[in-house]
Formats: structure tokens, sequence, C-alpha cells
């Protein structure tokens, strides 16, 4: 039987993923230290709510990395299904219900879109995923004739969607959202690791070709990984909703980097064939605490930028670099 | 003969002056505008006066006497795409152009390439300031430093006793969506001066930190931080997004010491309603944190009835895109045109559904 140590736990966590919660916690005491406004509790209200999107699209868009593809239209796709949602609440008058499949539907059917374009025309993910962001974006405007969605506010029918994601009970919130999350991670990390879908989205990140000889439809199983990533963009559209008052149509470009960034930050390799689900949720929030700790800190705007690039750039060039010593290896 | 001739030629003559005249009368006035954007629910009120004009004048006219096309980038923050459409603007030759620059200096090619082409230019909202001479004929607008003003009056009005009482500094926050734009940096240095002007005559110093562009530009008497009785703080997202603009109005709305928070648009506005619903700390009472805001739209109007946001201005976009068409036409046919201050009025929960609000407010 093998024994449980510490350093055997340290192994299954991995060197990636220890750097990141050490970085988490360094970075924590920090903004703590730093700042006596962020050591209050909902400051983690408002990080987890402001993560929650971003989260939802970063599980989703792990497969198509792994699968060694992108998808640039999640960004723009999350605000485009949101305001669908939102005109089928409000001006169709239907129920939110309604509302919720449909917009989730809208992210599967645009993943399948590209998924076909990528797995069967062989188009480039970058280029396919680019002219899919642009179709979206203004494909919200054009079927909501251009209005803002909102979708309904505390109080109103249909709010109770607002509770998936933070209850208040006797004037505490609660980020009950993160349940929602732990939950999915765990589920998409068995799906990653001991499902068929997830070894052979895996086996395509890692040599298709491959794949292909030992007479596996390739094809289907790359699809599966774009579905994944328009339903989990549909999920982030409600995810949107649920914490942003109100939805302005052409906008949401610009929010798949952080997803992407995050999934990266985590250890998933850009080239394909390397990653995981619960490294993902880690470099979500690691993007998650410093877009909400900079401010605290009184640093100017466009520093948070720079310093969330600069963060991103050293966790691609330390995956490139393992990379690299692993086929010398 | 020659008698027939002269009747032939005078009846030419008449016939070709009726043409001309069917002609000059018939003639289609093609506009291009150039707004800031879809960014928020403003633009398409702004939208919805300039469409209504134009029907106006083509059913008076009995004839499509104006067209317009109305574009403008997805975000606030693309100042290239607004560069971009003002070129195509430019080069679709139209009779006039409508303009609410993001950022002047971008455009300032593109405008004098518009001046040589002797296309006028009218502006709009926060219009074209600094812009060649001659180049824009004229704005119509709100006054945005008055209205910015108006904002500072009506919320020192509602704190100034809370003031009174402190017995330690206190902070009012600003959220601006940016600190380039005429509309935005007016309304925010506006509402400062007016501040610091009705708080200094109380004889409270008022320090103005955080975005270099409104501490600098703001008038008053500078005072270091650890000597104001009020301290505003400016904060500029680092891109004109409602989840950015929602973390800086978070930082401040955490601030113990905070009495009070404006967002100098419906962006920004509506920033610090999603903060709130998060921490909880906004509404009208005397221990909340009061918060104003400007514009209007579903989610600003909500906050106000519920008195989650004590207050806010409207401009009348609606009317900003009315006086815009008759004001491009004007610009069109040669005829003088002037700046027309399209106003502005804070509202609150008790005049809001007053027909003077109401009727410029919009979803």
């Amino acid at each position: 039987m093998t024994r449980v140590t510490g350093k055997s736990i340290l192994k299954a966590i991995g060197t990636q993923r220890l750097v990141i919660i050490g970085v988490l916690i360094v970075l924590f005491a920090f903004f703590s230290i730093a700042s006596e406004s962020f050591r209050r509790y909902t400051t983690l209200i408002t990080m987890s709510s402001y993560m929650y999107y971003i989260m939802l699209m970063s599980i989703g868009v792990t497969f198509q990395l792994l699968a060694g593809g992108v998808d640039l239209s999640i960004g723009t796709g999350v605000i485009c299904y949101s305001i669908v949602g939102s005109f089928i609440i409000r001006q169709m008058g239907m129920p939110i219900g309604v509302a919720m499949l449909v917009t989730i539907g809208m992210g599967v059917a645009i993943g399948f879109f590209n998924g076909v374009i990528v797995a069967k025309l062989e188009l480039p993910p970058f280029i396919t995923t680019l002219c899919s962001m642009m179709i979206v974006r203004g494909l919200g405007s054009i079927l909501t004739g251009g209005m803002s969605g909102v979708w309904p506010m505390a109080g109103q029918d249909g709010s109770w969607f607002r509770d998936l994601f933070k209850v208040t009970i006797d004037g505490t919130i609660y980020p009950v959202g993160m349940l929602l999350i732990i939950i999915l991670v765990t589920i998409m990390s068995l799906v990653l690791n001991h499902t068929r879908v997830g070894r052979y989205i895996l086996a395509i990140g890692s040599n298709k070709e491959a794949l292909k000889l030992s007479g596996v439809n390739a094809a289907r199983w790359h699809i599966m990984a774009y579905v994944i990533s328009g339903f989990f963009a549909g999920l982030a559209a409600i995810a949107y909703a649920g914490t942003f008052s109100n939805i302005t149509p052409g906008t949401g470009a610009g929010l798949e980097l952080d997803a992407i960034g995050g999934a990266i930050i985590g250890g998933t390799a850009m080239t394909g064939g390397s990653g995981s689900i619960i490294g993902t949720f880690l470099g979500v929030c690691l993007i998650s605490l410093l877009k909400t700790g900079l401010p605290y800190i009184g640093l100017q705007a466009n520093w948070q930028q720079i310093i969330t690039g600069a963060i991103i750039i050293t966790a691609v060039t330390i995956d490139m670099a393992r990379n690299r010593r692993q086929r010398a290896g | 003969m020659k008698k027939s001739l002269a009747l032939l030629l005078a009846l030419a003559l008449v016939v070709s002056m009726c043409s001309f005249a069917i002609a000059t009368e018939a003639k289609t006035y093609s506009f291009e505008i150039v707004s800031k954007g879809f960014q928020s629910t403003y633009w398409q009120a702004v939208l919805k006066g300039s469409t209504s004009q134009a029907k106006l004048i083509n059913d008076e006219a009995g004839y499509e006497k104006v067209k317009f096309n109305f574009v403008g980038p997805d975000s606030e923050s693309d100042i290239a795409s607004q560069v971009n459409m003002f070129e195509s603007a430019v080069n679709a030759k139209p009779d006039a152009i409508g303009l609410a620059a993001l950022d002047v200096n971008a455009l300032n090619a593109n405008i004098a390439a518009a001046q040589e082409a002797g296309i006028p230019i009218i502006g709009f909202d926060s219009g074209v300031p600094n812009a060649p001479e001659g180049a824009v004929l004229a704005n119509a607008s709100t006054n945005n430093y008055v209205a910015g003003q108006v904002v500072a009056e009506n919320l020192y009005a509602k704190i100034k006793d809370r003031i009174a009482a402190a017995s330690a500094p206190v902070r009012i926050g600003e959220i601006n969506q940016d600190a380039t734009s005429e509309s935005i940096t007016n309304r925010g240095l506006g509402f400062i001066d007016k501040f610091i002007e009705l708080a200094g005559a109380d004889g409270y110093k008022v320090a103005v930190i955080g975005n270099e562009k409104y501490v600098t530009d703001s008038k008053g008497e500078k005072v270091a931080e650890s000597e104001a009785n009020i301290i505003i703080e400016a904060r500029v997202p680092a891109q004109t997004t409602a989840e950015l603009c929602a973390t800086e109005a978070g930082v401040v709305l955490s601030q113990a010491d905070t009495l009070a928070i404006f967002g100098s648009n419906q962006t920004a506005a509506e920033g610090i309603i999603t903060a709130n619903e998060i921490l909880g700390v906004c509404g009208s009472d005397d221990t909340q944190i009061i918060a104003v805001g400007f514009d209007s739209g579903t989610v600003i109007k909500a906050a106000v009835t519920a008195g989650t946001m004590y207050g806010a201005v409207t401009q009348s976009p609606v009317g900003i895109g009315e006086r815009l068409i008759d004001m491009l036409l004007a610009a069109a046919s040669g005829e003088a045109v002037e700046d027309t201050d399209t106003g502005c009025a804070f509202y609150t929960a008790a005049n809001i559904a007053s027909e003077e609000i109401s009727q410029n407010l919009y979803d």
C-alpha cells in the first residue's frame, strides 16, 4: 500500500500549483497589511462575485486549450447570450428559466459552430474564434435591436437566479456561488481525467494525427471541446447577469483574456495536451485577487493592467521552459 | 420669327428656373453622426431624438429632406474605432457631420480634412473641445461643468450637517469613467470645484486626491490630505467597463470614512450600484453613504426610486438628438448656428415621476 506522506501530497498537487497557492497567500497577506479596507469580509464577497463569470469561462476554455486551440469568442459571447436572455425575459415576457436555457443553448450552438469549423474544415482556431467573436458581438445587438440587457433585479419576479451566486441571511451575504464553482471544478476534473471525452481531448492536444490513426473519430471529440467551452460561456453569461446590473451590447471583448490567462497561469499548456481544471481554478483566483486587490493599495488603474500582464507572461514563460525541459529530458 | 424665338427662350428660361427651384427644394441633406458609441442607453436616446426630428422635418417637407447615418464605437474607450468611423464619415462627403469626440487630439487630422473638404461639423454631447479654429461651428450639449456643479450643490445640501457633526475627516468619492473626454472631465471638475467652494464657505479645507487630471485641474487652494476636513477621491478605471467601474467604486465604498460618492456618467453610476449590491452601504438615511449619479437607465432609475441612490442629474439626450439634426440642417444650408445648451436637472425619488424629469429619462 502506498504511504501518504507530505512529499507525496506535494507531488500530487504539483509544483506550478504550489507556486500559485504560495503567491495567492503572499498577495492576500500583502493586500491585507497594506489596506485596512481590504481586510473586510465584504472584500471576499466582492472578489467572488466578480470571479464567477471569469471562472466559468475559464473552465470551458481550458478544454479548448488542452485540445491545442483557443476560443476568443467567449468574451463577446457572454455579453451576447446575456443580452438575449434579458430580451426574452423583458420584451418577450418569458419565464427566467426559459431565458437561462436559451442563454446556455446559444453558448452551445456557437461552440458547436466553432468546433465544426475548426475540426471539420480545419481552419485555425485563432482565426475561427476571432471571426465568431466579431459575429457574436454584432449578433446580440441585432437580435435585441441594440437594447441593453437587465435581468430581474432583487425583489423582482425571477430574481431567484441571483441566489445561485449569493444569498443574504440576517444582513450577511454568503457567496454560495463558490459552492457551485467547486462542484463544477470537481465534475469537470473527473470528466477530464476519468472519461473518454477528457482523454481524447488531451490526446488531440498532444498528437491529433496519432489519435486519428488509432481509429478514433478525432473530429467528434474536437467539436466536443468547443461545445463544452460554449456551454460554460452560457453559464458565465448567467453569472455575469447576476453580478452586473446593466449589460451593454457590443462589449465583452477582452473578458476572454482573463479566462485564458487564468487557465495558462494554472498550468494549461498553450500548445495543448497538458493542464488541469484545478490549476485553472487557482489561476483565476490569482487574477481575481489582483483585479480586486490592486485598487485597494492606491495603484493607478493602468499599473494594475501592467502587473496582471506581467504575471501572465511570466506564467507562459515558465510553461514553455517546462515544456522544453520535458522534451529535452 | 424673332418674336417667336424670344418667346421660346423666355419659356425655356422659366422652365429651367422652375426645375432649379424644384431641385433645390427637393434636395436631400445627408448627415453623418459619429457618437461615442452605444455603451449606455443614453446614446440610444440621442438616436431616438435624431430619428424623430428627422421624421418631423421630412413630414413637413413632404419628402426625405434629411437622412443620416448614426455610428459609434462599441466602447467609449475605443478611440481608434471612432477615428476610423470619423474618417469614413468624412470620405462619405456628407452635407454636415455631427461629432461627439472621445479624444479630440486623435481626431485632429481628420477634422482638418473635413474642414478642407468644406464639410461643416456640429458637436454634440461633449462636443469637440479644442478643435482647430473654425472646424466646429457649434455644439448641442449639456453644459457639463454646470451639471457637475448641480450635483455638488444637491449633495452638499444633503450631507452638510453630517460633515459638521463629523469628528474626523470625511471622504467623498468620485468615479469618472475616463480622464480624457470633455463631458466626463468637466462634470468631474465641476463637481469638485463647486464642492470646494461650498465647503470652503463653511470653513472646511478640502483635499483632492487620486487621478492626476482631476487633482491638477481642480480649482481652489491645494490642500494636503493630512490637513483636510474633507477628502475628495477621484478614481478612474483603466478601461470604461462596468466591471472596472464597479471595482473602483467598491474601493471607495469600503473606506470607513466615506460619506458620499458620485458617479459622473451612467456607467460609473451603475458601477456604484453594482458595488453596493455586495457592500450594502448606500441609501438616503443619515447613517448610509449618499450616492449620486448621472443620466438614467433602468438600473439608475430603480435605484433612485428605491432610495439606494439618493439622486442623479439627467441631461436631455432626446433633446440633444433633436437639436443636433436642426443644427446640422442649418449648417448644411449655410445658415448661422450657435451653441445650444440643452440643460440638465437633478432628480430624486421625490420628483422622478414629474413631467419635467420623466420626459428625459430612458431605459
